[in-house]
């Protein structure tokens, strides 16, 4: 954090924007062609990132506000529930309204056509939000922004500039040169973009050559002509589920070098490539080698645990506020992109419990906290009405 | 924060004295990954005369010896290992065109299928490198069918200083065949970059120290496995063909609890080759090294100022020679932290 007054700033927006983006156009220059949309240099250390689809998740990896360009992601999930392809889905649709190249691999056309609908710029849908702690924050305006996740580091910088205080005339201002980031979707409804065609399906077809040669085959020549400023995304769903791969592809020599192949393939210099995959740990657990192995070879390991349906209810007693929704589970991350690599620790976020809650619009990640016990508020309860009387009594 | 030496000083004694034909076996875990570690063997190798020194024979005085570092890595690419390098001070692409090391790159193309015969284009030490004697002659930087286009898109200068940048002054790895056959070939050509590297240059008088650093080898292991004629005793002993041409050997291992655990008696599921192998193969490293530095998170949860604990401990091999070569440091338990200027502390429990 700067030693900058921050009080100077606030009154004068306009003169605030160019001093950070000036302090953000070298990065920009020597990290590739910035000209491509969705794609947008690090906070951290400049490096070009793109956006996961769902803020929230930007806002987990490790300071940089979204994907490193060239990394994978893995996410597990344990139990039969699909918030995982959630995720997905937000990814792919973030890839398709950025105009990026998506592939992916092992679905079917249907996949792509129930991607979730547009809202808009992710700033855009979290302005509700944003007014309704306006009214609760009367005196502590100038603390708004801190301490919330949310409005980590992919609410900051540019966007800290336009979407914060400063009036709405110079937030839309900025926002129509500013190309969004990332943006919001809607899980009920259907993405309609033109460029929604240009998905590639690669299918799990059996061939002679075993099946991983084949995907990454694909996968690569399809990155190779391509024009060089052409960003990827490759998608796997479910990687291993025996619905969809058949069995000899979860030995260890089939699905590690495919792996590692994969990850060659993304760490060449020219490449502007990042990947998801998805895992169901159910029937992969992480206690087995393999599963310990797949996750070496990505560079963000997430893991989700739904909680049971028997826990809903718990959960809504507890004392959540009433405009927030009970979370749906816990979020564990592993590991994360850049940060683990170097060595990991220093990351804010590092080290807290995340609880997740996947609602229409949006796949949220919050700090995970038990709600009071059940029994506290009988207690609590019964003690109002039955000490109060009792007291009067005493009086007359 | 002030920042932290490239060195901490708790740690120069354990990464700057490797005592001779050593192994060094580092073992990291998911979230306490070791590559700093790495890079700190690389900056106490490559760093120790300052560049000045060297060009005035100043550093021949004092006993040292010249340091040269052949560095395989199976995990991570040419890319990545020269920019964290350089956030320590250390310019690898220089280094190699100085003939002070050499990056093998086993992640690029390892599981690549050669479909065409032709021979894989092979950026090599630019300029000062002799012409290769033993690999087939390099082909005109030509069209080489069907790979890695980045490559072919700037034929012509390869010695230049842009295209080293790009591409790395890299050997790339290949695996092809099965068995202990696909080993020895791996082996021939790590054995071949070494001998390049060690063959005095005309300024130097006598035969430098060649240290050998291989990156997470295990992967071969477990890409391959049993039924491709790869188990732990061909891992052992193709470690060890390779650190006979070394002067010290360094071998970071995944000691993640699957990996190593699974395979005991006492695991309640019955072990699958892979982690057999792997815990055979890792433990028998242990074994056999002088010392063994093992890196794991926390016990407690993750702390925001703390990255993961380093055991450092005395391997099978340590006390089978003089005391006096082996150099003189005690286990240890320390913690770590790194920062994200690339700076790592090291610093005992409470301090």
């Amino acid at each position: 954090m700067s030693f900058r007054k921050r009080n100077i700033g606030l009154s004068t927006g306009a003169d605030r924007t160019p001093a950070l983006k000036s302090s953000a156009q070298p990065q920009q220059s020597t990290t590739a062609a910035e000209s491509s949309p969705g794609i947008r240099p690090s906070p951290d250390d400049g490096r070009p990132t793109t956006s996961t689809g769902s803020r929230s998740l930007d806002n987990l990896l490790a300071g940089h506000g979204g994907l490193p360009l060239g990394k994978t992601l893995l996410i597990e999930e344990n139990g039969t529930t699909d918030f995982a392809g959630a995720l997905l889905r937000y990814y792919a649709a973030e890839g398709v309204v950025q105009d990026q190249k998506v592939h992916v691999v092992g679905m079917p056309e249907q996949w792509g056509r129930s991607l979730p609908g547009l809202i808009g710029p992710a700033d855009v849908a979290d302005e509700k939000p944003d007014k309704r702690k306006r009214e609760r924050m009367k005196i502590a305006w100038r603390y708004e922004r801190l301490g919330e996740f949310g409005a980590g580091v992919a609410g900051s910088r540019v966007p800290a500039a336009t979407s914060g205080d400063q009036g709405p005339s110079t937030a839309n201002g900025d926002q129509a040169q500013q190309p969004a980031f990332c943006h919001a979707f809607d899980l009920t409804k259907r993405l309609t973009h033109p460029s929604i065609a240009n998905i590639t399906y690669i299918p799990l077809g059996r061939s002679n050559e075993p099946l991983f040669v084949t995907i990454h085959k694909r996968l690569q020549a399809a990155i190779a002509q391509s024009p060089s400023n052409t960003v990827h995304r490759i998608i796997i769903p479910s990687l291993l589920n025996p619905t969809l791969y058949p069995p000899e592809t979860s030995q260890p020599d089939a699905v590690l070098p495919f792996l590692h192949s994969l990850r060659a393939l993304m760490s060449a210099p020219s490449a502007r490539v990042t990947a998801i995959i998805t895992m169901p740990l159910s029937l992969f657990p992480r206690s087995s080698g393999l599963v310990r192995w797949i996750e070496l070879l990505s560079d963000g390991v997430i893991e989700l645990c739904p909680f049971p349906h028997s826990a809903d209810a718990l959960a809504t007693s507890g004392a959540v506020t009433a405009g927030e929704e009970p979370p749906q589970g816990v979020l564990k991350t592993h590991r994360l992109p850049v940060l683990h690599e170097r060595g990991g620790g220093s990351d804010q976020n590092i080290g807290q419990d995340w609880a997740f809650t996947l609602s229409r619009r949006k796949f949220e990640i919050k700090p995970f906290s038990l709600p009071p016990a059940e029994g506290d508020k009988d207690a609590q309860e019964g003690a109002a009405p039955g000490g109060m009387p009792k007291k009067a009594d005493l009086e007359f | 924060m002030p920042s932290q030496p490239p060195l901490p000083p708790l740690l120069a004694p354990y990464v700057s004295s490797l005592p001779q034909s050593s192994l060094t076996v580092l073992s990291s875990v998911l979230g306490a990954t070791g590559n700093w570690l790495i890079l700190r063997f690389l900056y106490a190798a490559l760093n120790a005369p300052s560049n000045s020194e060297t060009e005035f024979g100043l550093n021949q005085s004092d006993g040292v010896k010249d340091k040269k570092v052949v560095f395989v890595s199976f995990l991570r690419g040419w890319e990545f290992w020269r920019s964290e390098a350089k956030r320590l001070g250390l310019d690898l692409a220089r280094l190699t065109d100085k003939r002070q090391f050499a990056f093998i790159d086993g992640l690029s193309e390892l599981f690549d299928n050669p479909t065409t015969a032709a021979a894989p284009s092979q950026p090599s030490f630019p300029g000062t490198a002799p012409p290769r004697t033993v690999l087939p002659v390099r082909s005109p930087p030509g069209p080489v069918p069907g790979r890695t286009p980045h490559l072919l898109s700037r034929p012509g200068n390869v010695s230049t200083n842009p295209a080293s940048k790009e591409i790395g002054p890299v050997k790339r790895l290949h695996l092809s065949g099965n068995g202990t056959a696909a080993l020895d070939a791996l082996e021939r050509d790590i054995a071949t970059v070494m001998k390049q590297l060690k063959t005095p240059t005309p300024g130097e008088a006598e035969e430098p120290e060649l240290v050998l650093i291989i990156d997470q080898p295990d992967l071969l292991l477990a890409a391959t496995g049993p039924s491709k004629g790869i188990g732990a005793t061909e891992m052992g002993e193709w470690v060890m063909g390779l650190q006979q041409n070394a002067y010290a050997t360094i071998m970071t291992l995944s000691a993640d609890s699957p990996l190593i655990h699974n395979a005991s008696a006492i695991a309640h599921q019955p072990a699958t080759p892979l982690e057999t192998e792997h815990a055979a193969f890792a433990i028998g490293s242990a074994h056999r090294a002088q010392m063994v530095m093992q890196l794991r998170s926390l016990e407690t949860g993750a702390a925001r100022d703390v990255s993961g604990v380093l055991r450092v401990g005395k391997g099978g091999a340590w006390g089978q020679k003089d005391a006096g070569t082996e150099g003189n440091w005690e286990e240890k338990e320390v913690l770590y932290f790194v920062q994200r200027d690339g700076g790592v502390r090291v610093f005992g429990r409470g301090e």
